[in-house]
């Protein structure tokens, strides 16, 4: 049986890919490094191995998924960046995580833009949002800065709370 | 890089093919209850999605990975079975499950002694370990049945659990072990001599 091919994705600077074997230590870093506490970490190297392979996993189960983003030139793992829905979140959306050391060049920006017109002009959808912990400063500053408009979140048993940024098509960014 | 084309594997009463979206909800039967304690189980909804990603994502990762066990003549899901090998793992681990009130028909027996032949001649592993709960006696039966020894000596994943080391393919080439394991899978299909009295996967 075959599983879903996961397209590339181009911008200026960066390529998003499938997630590679040798991705694995920069997003392990990161799982275990302070920076994930934000979103459930920090987690051991078998847990982030397990979450690594749900990357993959996820395209097939929803058809979409989140991308490994690379510094084009050096072809260096940077974040991942894109379309999460797990169970039990209450809709798809445009997710963003980037690796230690990676932060304050705009990268994840530029990818979370590329992913946001992906999601609104090449699959369709006529709405996204993204779920940021109250307390992320950097992704709620990130949020804004794509455009997306404030709403209630919710309360995740895991997550704790949660905004949700909506974002609009086309505009703010 | 990737494993797009998971192979189906076909014994006489099952058909293993990669876990897909619509046998989802077999799988979260299974860790949401008791029968997943050897597993890290019980999970929360979201930690059970994601772990059945992973199952997923693992082949695209390591090249191999867990088959969704089906009866062929219904196509109900009862289990799983494959190669297994998450960051720490000191080697490759042949790993199964089965799921609640699908025990006791020799499944297990049957998918993973199809799994084991396929990872070690399709695949050219050179032997492989299942990681056990000593507790997990079903498991530890199935082992056995299989032809593995408990190896005191190997590396564990994190020493609660226990090292069973399966046979070399060259002990499983026309051997004893092997024409007992086919004897015991045609008894299950054919149950004139169905073995009574243990627990059983």
């Amino acid at each position: 049986m075959s599983r879903i091919e996961i397209p590339t994705l181009q911008t200026e600077r960066l390529t998003l890919c499938a997630p590679r074997p040798s991705d694995f230590e920069a997003w392990a870093a990161f799982r275990g490094g302070p920076r994930s506490t934000f979103v459930g970490g920090p987690f051991d190297r078998v847990q982030a191995f397990n979450q690594f392979c749900a990357v993959a996993g996820h395209w097939d189960m929803r058809g979409f998924g989140r991308w490994i983003v690379t510094e084009t030139d050096s072809d260096t793992p940077v974040g991942l960046v894109g379309l999460f829905h797990p169970e039990d979140w209450p809709e798809p959306e445009l997710a963003w995580t980037m690796f230690d050391g990676s932060e304050g060049k705009g990268y994840a920006l530029e990818a979370a833009r590329k992913v946001k017109s992906h999601a609104f002009d090449d699959l369709g959808w006529d709405r996204l949002v993204s779920f940021v912990s109250v307390n992320n400063t950097r992704s709620i500053a990130l949020a804004e800065r794509l455009g997306a408009q404030h709403t209630t979140g919710f309360e995740h048993p895991t997550f704790g709370e949660l905004i949700c940024f909506v974002h609009q098509p086309g505009g703010g960014a | 890089m990737g494993h797009r084309d998971i192979p189906v594997l076909e014994t006489k009463r099952l058909v293993l093919r990669g876990p897909s979206a619509d046998d989802y909800p077999n799988f979260k039967a299974t860790f949401a209850s008791y029968r997943s304690r050897f597993m890290g189980g019980p999970l929360t909804p979201y930690e059970t999605w994601m772990l059945y990603a992973a199952e997923i994502g693992h082949w695209e990762i390591r090249g191999f990975g867990m088959w969704m066990i089906h009866d062929k003549a219904t196509d109900e899901a009862l289990g799983m079975a494959g190669g297994w090998q998450p960051a720490a793992w000191p080697e490759r681990e042949i790993a199964w499950i089965i799921f609640p009130g699908k025990g006791g028909q020799g499944y297990g027996l049957e998918a993973t002694d199809a799994c084991r032949r396929y990872l070690y001649v399709e695949q050219g592993w050179d032997g492989a370990v299942s990681y056990l709960d000593p507790k997990d006696l079903a498991s530890i039966r199935l082992a056995e049945r299989l032809g593995c020894k408990r190896d005191d000596a190997a590396k564990t994943i994190d020493n609660n659990d226990s090292a069973y080391r399966h046979p070399v393919p060259g002990a499983l080439k026309n051997s004893q072990l092997a024409d007992g394991i086919a004897l015991e899978i045609a008894h299950y299909a054919d149950p004139a001599f169905k073995p009574e009295g243990w627990a059983l996967d």
